[in-house]
């Protein structure tokens, strides 16, 4: 009997349109599917058909579409209700066990067929064109097949279990869908778990098992080892197996065969009595006005808007939602703003970001379902054709289930606040900031939704079948983005535009907010145009041909609404010429391709001029008027340069910078000149001296740059120049010569347009680049004076003694000059700050130096000031002590916004990310001082990388980011423990890991890195750590005196005996000259070989 | 002046001229269908599947016709769907209702729906509706516990809701008991006076107990139309009955008109349709209603051609 069932069920489904529809969703998606997935992630040695990254993909998708799992396997008993034939099914002799069995079974192997689209779409993902062969192994089909028997199927398997039970027992399709947010919470409380093991065990969609049955392989393993299906992966795989079973275990006996549920029979489900009938003929219907002016649509939009909303609010599976979005932020913050294994304060816009990230699903399940639901609401109720013969208007109606859609929107968005206020109150944190929870979400996320609406509305008004209906959203939700990814994200045809830039304290949403807005006036116009032709071609009546409904638009076009919708499609016109105007005429617009092939020509045109004799800059002298409220500068005066050659220079390039609202002119030379402008296109011009500049000459040259912020521009507009917060360097102003950093970076584009290959870093006995302490160095040591004026709200620093400081004209001006060179890299802050002051002072044979120390802060962001400031003291003792003494008599950390994280130093300047020091949530039991930390690596800078350079070969941030690491570590052990400087390394082993996995090519030595920041901070630390636990901290130090002594810019032995600069081979040998002979393989195997890590920090190694 | 006074005459008769709609599947629903209908109850009365309800539902604007015309006074009912649904109240052939509202909160969004904006005067209007449907005593009960009859009465007064000139009630009594019915027909009865209200149904006995005019449709043709009792004088004489075994109505059935065959205790008692006397056992009875409905489907299916 069951097999009937079974058959009947198969035979039902297999006539369905869903069926297919469902089944090539999931299979075009899952062409694009590891694309997707592993967007934005370097696969590293993984290859897109490892067997770890198709069991990831497969994994993520199957999770993904979990939710066509519910619309499967929920409906196929909720059918028999929803059709009203439950009666004729259940009254005819068939047994419980059968009915069950065949309806799952069946649509069960419906379900399996419609996810073989997923192993079937990627496998045909791997044969397409675009995926280039050397991302691949070679193709085998077996590993597709094994990992959906053996990770997609129980997982389906489990959600098809839930979903039909569910399906069965309360049938109601919503409380069904809303088991795909089940799924999904389950998935997030998961990830809270600490033991990794458990984790494995217990995630759904088995994405951490396999992170962690992978965890110990390297990479190569990672890359072709197929996956064992033993241990966490098995049992992983047997708990959601066997919770499917105990689902369908326990279904099976709830289920009734009762026609009416019998919950409501025993409740409230009471026959209403009624009165006895009464001679009711007396009762006079009062007159009443109809009136179908604005103003009742004005009150019928209302009514309906509140109804609409409230009919949701009765439906228990929307509190279901409301009540798993407000538990997932609790347990999902658990890291929050977390830099270095170290929490940031739960402040108010780590709680938003964090609601906003875990919330989105929960929204777009809401909007993608409820919109169908209320599309479909009256005729669900069978209502519709009274509604129909109503005078309401379409629209009216249309509009009122938007704004009640909008309005739950809002209602889980308080709840959400609600719950992070709770957070913040049980972290013990009380600046609630209500209003960057305001801006949070009725600025972000809500304006997204009410947009994505609009489209949800739209079709499902136009193709008149839910499901198709909820996919065809679901579609549209992941081909805009996509195209977003794909770079076509011009704000005026990307749906709904960009987001909004990141929220900094400093700063709010700085000028981010004011394009943003009108671009999102202007999609919201766009929908009210969808809402409109929506509720035209919206079903009315018993038409529902959608030809047929299109062509009786013009008699449903009524008077009013056409005229709204004229006056929105002129607001929606304006408001687009508006953003045009500014993004394309005030701003040129530039494609991928136009982008793309002017580095080209500029590669092709300028590169003979690369390492073209030039003068050097030896003096700054610059005055600069900042304008923070109209992100605006000026800034005159001259540079001098000089020729350090030996031979007569006739020309001076100059690269103004690449970006249209920087203008440079006025620029002239002290003697007479001729200008060649036929590089004007790359704003590249060539000035030719009258008379040629003898070696060791010197000349002026004078200009004028300015940079004025024009109406707005598409996404990334300047961060550097901002109302609150300006940081910006010297590579904004005029440079010297040919730019490298203009070339085409991406090496398959380089592949494709034939260009060499372009490498990072030179080699490490490359001449030309041996005499560059930075690419493309215009400098080797400058003296630096300059007068900044900002707004009278704010302080502006560059490096240099304060000589002076003034008010003029109601602006604030700071003079400022380095009484010894310096390199040639400087930066321009401006903030309003708060000042925390101390002193430092030297003492070195008897001559007292002291130094001001000074940190420049938000006013909020007062939580770790003594923590940075005693890693300055500290810092400064240590390395004075050790390597050479400090060489300004100032040394400042200024904050700037977030928009960058990082801190980074220039000449006793050290701008720091408000984001990754001052905000963190230290605890000193548990965590890493990391404020402290980062302080003193960047102030270890001050050593390496102002005093001495290093030559711009590989194995520069050898010299430079290493030892500021090895400096900064015995300065947190010095003024710490020898414990936590083990447990920031444990940090920098994971760090140096992930790195690792992430790297595409080969893994260099750390005397040979190039740009791979996991080899010279993280795996750098580790080895530094090694050597000076072998060597002993002393004779590291000595090393390090000796080669500062001789390599520093200014007064080096060495340094001023020759133009180059050091390279880590010099380095080294000073590490050799201290290591005793029995080591010396130690420094060829710590630091010249790629031997896997030596991964034991113990007391004993090297001992 | 003459123009005037037409639709004067006019402004309260439902025209409708020449309609015909065929469905895509080819069956064609409405054949030329033209009716007068002036103020007062009018009965539509057919089997099923006659074209009663495409007919309704394109008078309700809720479908389009393929050719042909539908005049309310000066409402060309095709093109003026607007106009002419602010005078309309609908009751179609089966809805349902929000299980989780009560009358009350639903019958005043109708209200507002109907463009009955003025807070006040809604409210009253709802509570007199609801006295009125005798449900004003469970107003505040949730949908979901209604009977049928309830459900119906609840219908009729959300299509009262904005004072109708035309009623269109599509086969309201279809599974009602009798009491409930009759309760029925006495909310509806009154509407008669001011409004055109068209009933269809296919229970003869629903148009004998209200209608004023009536027409029988069968495969979407107008068979018959005119009043109920003028329609009766035409059959007076003509209708004669007998009771018969089983085993002799195919016999019958070739030697007579047979009109309708009916069990009466078990036995087949059949009407038949002659001019002259039929001697053989049959005698003359009153014709009803009945018989003039039977007749008609039975001409029509006979001889398409009347």
């Amino acid at each position: 009997m069951w097999y009937n069932i079974f058959k009947f069920e198969l035979q039902y489904r297999i006539k369905r349109p869903d069926t297919y529809v469902f089944f090539l969703f999931l299979f075009l998606f899952s062409i694009v599917g590891v694309d997707f997935i592993f967007q934005g992630t370097d696969l590293g040695l993984m290859k897109k058909n490892s067997p770890l990254v198709i069991a990831k993909s497969m994994g993520a998708i199957t999770g993904l579409f979990m939710i066509l799992a519910s619309m499967i396997m929920g409906v196929s008993v909720l059918r028999d209700f929803e059709y009203n034939i439950e009666s004729l099914m259940f009254s005819t002799p068939i047994h419980k066990k059968d009915y069950l069995l065949g309806r799952f079974l069946g649509s069960f192997t419906v379900l399996l067929f419609v996810f073989s689209g997923i192993p079937l779409g990627m496998i045909l993902g791997e044969l397409m064109p675009w995926t280039a062969a050397d991302e691949l192994l070679d193709f085998n089909g077996f590993v597709y097949i094994k990992t959906f028997l053996l990770v997609t199927i129980p997982t389906v398997f489990f959600g098809a279990a839930l979903f039909f039970v569910t399906g069965a027992l309360s049938r109601n399709l919503v409380v069904v869908y809303t088991q795909g947010i089940f799924l999904f919470v389950v998935f997030m409380l998961t990830k809270a778990i600490t033991n990794d093991f458990w984790q494995a065990v217990l995630d759904p969609f088995s994405l951490t098992t396999t992170t962690f049955i992978t965890k110990s392989w390297t990479a190569l393993e990672k890359s072709t080892q197929e996956l064992p299906f033993i241990g966490a992966l098995l049992y992983n795989k047997l708990f959601w197996f066997s919770l499917g079973i105990t689902a369908l275990v326990y279904g099976y006996h709830k289920f009734n065969f009762n026609v009416v549920k019998e919950k409501s029979s025993k409740g409230k489900r009471t026959q209403i009595s009624e009165a006895n009938a009464q001679d009711d003929n007396e009762v006079i219907i009062p007159d009443t006005k109809k009136q179908y002016g604005l103003s009742s649509k004005w009150t019928q939009l209302k009514q309906f808007s509140w109804f609409y909303f409230i009919g949701i609010c009765k439906q228990s599976s929307f509190w279901a939602i409301v009540i798993c979005g407000m538990i997932i932020i609790l347990v999902n913050s658990v890291n929050l703003g977390t830099v270095y294994g170290v929490d940031s304060y739960p402040a108010t816009y780590f709680i938003v970001e964090e609601l906003q990230e875990t919330s989105i699903f929960f929204f777009i399940i809401i909007l993608v379902f409820y919109s169908g639901e209320l599309v479909w609401k009256e005729r669900g109720a069978k209502l519709n054709l009274i509604y129909d013969a109503t005078s309401m208007s379409s629209f009216i109606k249309l509009a009122g289930k938007y704004i009640g859609l909008n309005l739950i929107y809002v209602v889980l968005i308080l709840a959400l606040i609600i719950s992070g206020i709770i957070f913040q109150t049980l972290s013990g944190y009380y600046k609630y900031e209500l209003y960057v929870y305001f801006y949070g979400f009725f600025l972000e996320i809500l304006p997204f939704l009410a947009l994505y609406t609009f489209i949800a509305f739209f079709v499902q008004s136009a193709v008149n079948h839910k499901f198709v209906g909820v996919m065809l959203v679901i579609i549209f939700f992941i081909a805009n983005t996509a195209l977003g990814l794909f770079g076509f994200d011009h704000d005026l045809y990307l749906f709904g535009g960009n987001s909004i830039g990141v929220y900094s304290e400093m700063n709010g949403y700085g000028h981010f907010l004011k394009p943003y807005l009108f671009i999102k006036s202007y999609w919201f116009l766009f929908g009210m145009l969808l809402l409109i032709i929506a509720s035209l071609v919206s079903v009315r009546g018993i038409e529902t041909n959608l030809i047929k409904r299109i062509k009786v638009v013009k008699y449903r076009l009524s008077k009013p609404l056409f005229k709204l919708a004229c006056m929105v499609l002129l607001a929606f016109i304006t408001v687009g010429s508006f953003i045009f105007y500014n993004t394309n005429v005030l701003h040129a617009y530039w494609t991928n391709s136009e982008a793309t092939a002017f580095r080209l020509g500029y590669e092709k045109e300028l590169k003979q001029f690369e390492y073209l004799p030039q003068p050097k800059l030896v003096d700054v002298n610059l005055q600069l008027e900042l304008y923070p409220s109209s992100r605006g500068y000026t800034v005159e005066g001259y540079y001098i340069l000089k020729n350090t050659n030996s031979e007569d220079i006739k020309s001076v390039h100059i690269q103004k910078l690449i970006e249209e609202n920087i203008t440079l002119d006025g620029l002239s030379f002290e003697s007479g000149f001729t200008v060649d402008n036929q590089y004007k296109k790359y704003d590249y011009a060539i000035f030719n001296f009258n008379k040629a500049l003898k070696p060791g000459d010197s000349v002026k040259m004078y200009f004028k740059q300015s940079f004025i912020t024009k109406g707005f521009e598409l996404g990334n507009s300047n961060v550097n120049i901002n109302k609150n917060g300006t940081f910006f360097n010297n590579s904004d102003l005029p440079t010297i010569g040919y730019n490298r950093k203009y070339e085409l970076n991406d090496a398959d584009e380089r592949e494709e347009y034939n260009l060499p290959i372009r490498y990072n870093k030179a080699e490490r006995e490359a001449v030309n680049e041996l005499v560059n302490a930075r690419s493309g160095s215009d400098s080797d040591g400058l003296n630096f004076e300059m007068i900044v004026g900002t707004s009278k709200d704010q302080t502006a620093l560059v490096p240099g003694e304060l000589l002076k400081q003034w008010k003029a004209n109601n602006r604030n001006y700071f003079h400022y000059k380095m009484k010894i060179p310096i390199i040639d890299f400087y930066s321009i802050v401006s903030a309003e700050y708060e000042i925390k002051k101390d002193k430092w002072v030297y003492q070195k044979d008897s001559i007292i130096t002291p130094v001001d120390l000074e940190i420049y802060y938000h006013k909020a962001h007062d939580y770790n000031l003594e923590r940075m400031m005693s890693s300055m003291k500290a810092s400064l003792n240590y390395y004075s002590e050790n390597f050479s003494s400090y060489q300004y008599e100032h040394l400042r950390i200024m904050e700037f916004p977030r928009y960058a994280q990082y801190a980074q130093s220039f000449p006793g300047t050290i701008p720091f990310s408000e984001s990754i020091g001052f905000v963190l949530d230290i605890d000193d039991e548990s965590d890493v001082d990391m404020a402290f930390y980062v302080t003193a690596h960047e102030i270890a800078h001050q050593w390496f990388g102002m005093q001495v350079e290093a030559a711009n070969v590989k194995g520069r941030h050898f010299i430079l980011e290493t030892l500021s690491q090895y400096a900064a570590m015995m300065v947190l052990k010095e003024h710490y423990s020898e414990d936590k400087l083990l447990q920031f390394l444990e940090l920098q082993k994971d760090v140096y890991k992930k790195g690792k996995d992430r790297e595409a090519s080969v893994e260099p030595s750390l005397a040979l890195v190039e740009n791979q920041d996991y080899v010279y901070y993280a795996k750098g630390a580790i080895q530094m750590y090694q050597f000076q636990k072998a060597v002993g901290e002393v004779n590291v130090n000595r090393a390090l005196r000796r080669f500062l002594k001789d390599w520093n810019s200014r007064d080096g032995i060495l340094k001023t005996k020759t133009d180059r600069y050091a390279t880590s081979k010099d380095l080294l040998g000073y590490f050799t000259s201290v290591t005793p002979k029995d080591l010396h393989y130690m420094i060829a195997e710590l630091f010249e070989s790629v031997e896997p890590l030596k991964v034991s920090t113990d007391e004993n190694n090297y001992d | 002046m003459f123009v005037l006074i037409n639709q004067k005459t006019n402004i309260m008769k439902l025209i409708i001229d020449n309609l015909s709609k065929t469905y895509s599947n080819g069956i064609e629903a409405l054949q030329n269908v033209s009716l007068e209908i002036p103020k007062g109850m009018f009965g539509l009365l057919g089997p099923n599947g006659a074209g009663k309800s495409t007919l309704m539902r394109t008078i309700a604007t809720l479908q389009e016709a393929d050719s042909g015309s539908i005049v309310l006074g000066d409402i060309d009912v095709l093109k003026q769907k607007n106009e002419l649904r602010q005078v309309l109240g609908y009751l179609p052939q089966q809805f349902g209702l929000y299980p989780k509202i009560s009358a009350e909160v639903l019958l005043n969004h109708f209200a507002v729906l109907k463009g009955i904006t003025n807070k006040s005067e809604r409210k009253d209007l709802v509570k007199a509706l609801l006295h009125k449907t005798n449900l004003y005593d469970v107003r505040k009960q949730n949908l979901k516990g209604y009977s049928g009859g309830m459900k119906q009465r609840f219908g009729i007064a959300q299509a009262l809701l904005n004072n109708p000139k035309l009623l269109i009630v599509d086969e309201p009594t279809a599974g009602l008991d009798p009491v409930e019915r009759n309760r029925f027909y006495n909310v509806l009865s009154e509407l008669g006076e001011h409004t055109v209200v068209i009933l269809s149904t296919h229970i003869v006995d629903d148009v004998k107990e209200l209608c004023t005019n009536m027409a029988i449709i069968n495969q979407g043709q107008v068979c018959l139309k005119g009043n109920p009792l003028q329609i009766l004088e035409g059959l007076k004489g003509k209708v004669y009955k007998k009771t018969i075994e089983k085993s002799e109505l195919s016999l019958y059935k070739q030697n007579y008109k047979v009109i309708s065959d009916k069990l009466f205790l078990g036995k087949p008692t059949i009407h038949i349709l002659s001019d002259v006397d039929p001697r053989d056992g049959f005698s003359l009875i009153n014709a009803e209603l009945e018989d003039v409905y039977f007749s008609e489907i039975f001409n029509h299916t006979n001889s398409k051609s009347i």
